[in-house]
């Protein structure tokens, strides 16, 4: 991509997990790496972080879920982001995601799985590397 | 006052001495710019008195322990694991928990909820697809509470056990399906014991399982202390927690300020409602703080924390009776959660084993800590349980900790720590005050910028190596070995079951739907609104008749966010 345009990131927190140390964390990290990050808030419906994905023109959609539902709200963003005609960006996944489930992940969609303990600066070059605009 | 001042400084005077000889050779030797720590000597203590800052157990001002003494052979903190009566426990529909309860042979209930039932979501709203039964289990109304209690059928009348419940938003709701199902059975309600956690504050800062704006929140909170000062002598109304603050990434200080702050906002509530002090806060309970791996830190705090407390009831809000000075679950140490890692996880037994000798230390038992194998998310194993079992009881049998209550005291260094800790505090406590409390710092987003910011400071420590987790950001070479070892028990809930608890549970309300009385529910519903227009009805009363009418707790909170609205968090990033 050309170097011009800053990456915009978007941090969300789908379904009902109030676990957001991580999603906040990397939201400031992203942002010391020079990049533009909203952060959605907590509770939100697939829906409303595709809309906000689409009304920002973000880049990266960020998934963070603590709770267990991953597997239920991960692919559905993905699938409105379709939908929405956002297939383009890029869907990566973080929270507290069992080994075994990430590759059924990356099936649907969410490219990288990144679990606590991932340095900031690695997930900001994956996005750097494979961010397609 | 231990020392006279001509001896003080004479220790002074020595230790100045010693820095510019003794220290700086060696240090110059060694090609060190700075010390690797510092030395403590009775002149960092000064003018310091027993009694004033420490005072025997059980005795104002509580530095060494709320008790007198612990309870004689009560054992360590834990006891057997598989049909602990205690533990946090809960998955799927709640046909799957009384069932896996009456095969564990339990007595008690302490109950998780999946998070659309912590958030005032029935089962069937959209909001809460892939959430079912997933944290806890789902309960939308009253038939979901009658179910669950029957693994008590033929092992204990209700007024026999008590029952924990992990809930905040929705808190007066369970509490009136808890009153509702004592009723039933027979039993009066004034014989109820338990403690819902009740501390909506918490979640606006840390947890975020809130539902209403923080007035109208603490409104229900203030309905739940009364109601129960009056029908349920023998509930605890509040469990205060630090324990999530400090997960969310507050440090010790913050976490103690932003808890006691948030607790005088709760003791506030029965002051304003007319009761006396002495009268309700004895009800009143504390979860824990969490902790970090700062050995001495986490000690200091938890010495700190019991003093502050007691300051607090007794010159603040003028408590008579030493027992309103202190309150349960003040606790020692213990260990963070977050401090666990998911690399190389088997050094979490170390992890745990070392804030267990802090617990020990600091007036508690020795503990093993939470299972090692928390940070994987498949939930404790059994062989992970028993390590932590087995751990706290070589510390208590074969280490001998917890013969001596607070066996620091007196430490030079812990006691300037502990002073360190209790001013950090204060002073923050002194800011929240100027905002206008806990409810004011919340409703700015100030709080919950600060636990941010905090989270955000101790991350780019780890990133930068100044601060080490071994096995995460240092000691991770080649020639390091990824420890592991496999589960031999199976995990006791049924993945099956997990899977197909949504399917389940939206076919058990749905028949609640069909066979209710759907006037009635309306109607109750409809009393509901019209008190809820009125701050100074108490709720209690209306919630139970919605709950006897079968209403779910959805339709409830529906009601609800019609009329207090839904908080809307504030204060970008």
């Amino acid at each position: 991509m050309s170097k011009s345009r800053t990456i915009r990131v978007l941090i969300a927190k789908p379904g009902l997990d109030g676990h957001d140390r991580g999603a906040k964390v990397l939201t400031l990290g992203l942002r010391d790496e020079g990049m533009e990050v909203i952060y959605t808030g907590l509770r939100q419906t697939p829906e409303k972080i595709v809309q906000a994905a689409v009304q920002e023109d973000v880049d990266v959609v960020g998934l963070s879920c603590l709770s267990g539902a991953h597997n239920e709200l991960f692919p559905r963003v993905v699938e409105l982001l379709r939908e929405f005609g956002k297939e383009d960006s890029l869907v990566m996944g973080g929270g507290l995601v069992p080994e075994e489930d990430v590759p059924g992940l990356r099936e649907k969609g969410i490219s990288a799985v990144f679990t606590s303990g991932t340095p900031i600066h690695t997930i900001a070059e994956y996005i750097r590397q494979n961010v397609r605009a | 006052m231990l020392f006279d001042r001509e001896e003080l400084e004479k220790i002074a005077g020595a230790k100045q001495e010693w820095e510019e000889g003794l220290l700086k050779q060696q240090m110059e030797r060694f090609g060190m710019k700075e010390p690797p720590g510092r030395t403590y000597t009775p002149a960092d203590l000064g003018d310091w008195g027993f009694l004033e800052k420490v005072g025997l157990p059980g005795q104002y001002p509580f530095t060494s322990m709320e008790y007198a003494t612990h309870l004689p052979e009560r054992g360590t903190a834990v006891s057997a694991i598989r049909f602990v009566a205690g533990a946090y426990a809960g998955y799927g529909t709640v046909e799957d928990t009384r069932d896996l309860w009456r095969e564990q042979g339990r007595r008690g209930a302490n109950v998780a909820f999946d998070l659309p039932t912590q958030c005032g979501y029935d089962s069937d709203d959209p909001i809460s697809r892939g959430e079912v039964g997933k944290v806890g289990i789902a309960v939308d109304s009253l038939r979901d509470f009658e179910v669950l209690y029957e693994f008590l059928d033929g092992v204990a009348s209700l007024d026999q056990t008590a029952s924990n419940f992990t809930i905040n938003a929705p808190c007066n709701i369970i509490l009136a399906m808890y009153i509702a199902v004592a009723e039933k059975k027979g039993v009066d309600p004034a014989k109820l014991r338990g403690t819902p956690q009740n501390d909506i504050l918490k979640e606006f800062v840390a947890r975020g399982t809130y539902i209403f704006p923080p007035d109208a929140s603490m409104r229900m909170v203030r309905d739940t202390i009364t109601y129960s000062h009056k029908h349920l002598p023998l509930l605890n109304p509040i469990s205060i927690c630090g324990y999530h603050i400090r997960e969310a990434g507050a440090t010790a200080a913050q976490t103690m300020a932003f808890t006691f702050s948030n607790a005088i906002a709760y003791v506030q509530l029965g002051i304003d409602a007319g009761l006396d002090i002495d009268d309700f806060v004895r009800r009143f309970t504390f979860l824990n703080f969490s902790g970090s791996m700062d050995f001495f830190l986490e000690i200091a705090r938890a010495r700190a924390a019991r003093r502050i407390w007691a300051r607090i009831m007794k010159e603040r809000f003028k408590a008579r009776n030493p027992r309103s000075w202190t309150t349960s679950g003040l606790g020692n140490a213990v260990e963070g959660r977050y401090c666990y890692t998911t690399q190389r996880p088997l050094n979490n037994l170390a992890r745990g084993v070392i804030m267990g000798v802090a617990a020990a230390l600091s007036g508690g038992r020795p503990s093993g800590g939470v299972a090692w194998d928390e940070p994987l998310g498949l939930g404790h194993s059994y062989e992970a349980s028993q390590l932590s079992l087995d751990a706290a009881r070589i510390m208590q049998h074969e280490a001998r900790l917890g013969t001596v209550i607070d066996p620091l005291a007196g430490s030079y260094y812990v006691e300037s720590l502990t002073d360190q800790v209790e001013q950090e505090t204060l002073e923050i406590m002194d800011r929240i005050e100027k905002m206008g409390g806990s409810v004011e710092a919340i409703k700015s987003g100030w709080m919950q910028r600060e636990v941010a910011r905090s989270a955000y400071q101790f991350h780019r420590e780890v990133e930068s190596g100044e601060r080490v987790i071994v096995g995460v950001n240092r000691f991770t070479g080649e020639n390091e070995l990824n420890v592991t070892t496999s589960r031999l028990a199976p995990h006791p809930y049924d993945p099956r079951k997990r899977a197909d608890a949504e399917e389940r549970q939206l076919a058990n309300l749905a028949t609640v739907k069909k066979d209710r009385d759907n006037s009635r529910v309306q109607a109750t519903l409809k009393d509901l609104h019209t008190a809820a227009r009125d701050e100074n009805e108490n709720l209690m009363p209306y919630f139970l008749d919605c709950v006897k009418a079968y209403a779910t707790i959805g339709e409830m909170c529906n009601v609800l966010r019609d009329v207090f609205g839904e908080w809307e968090p504030v204060g970008a990033l």
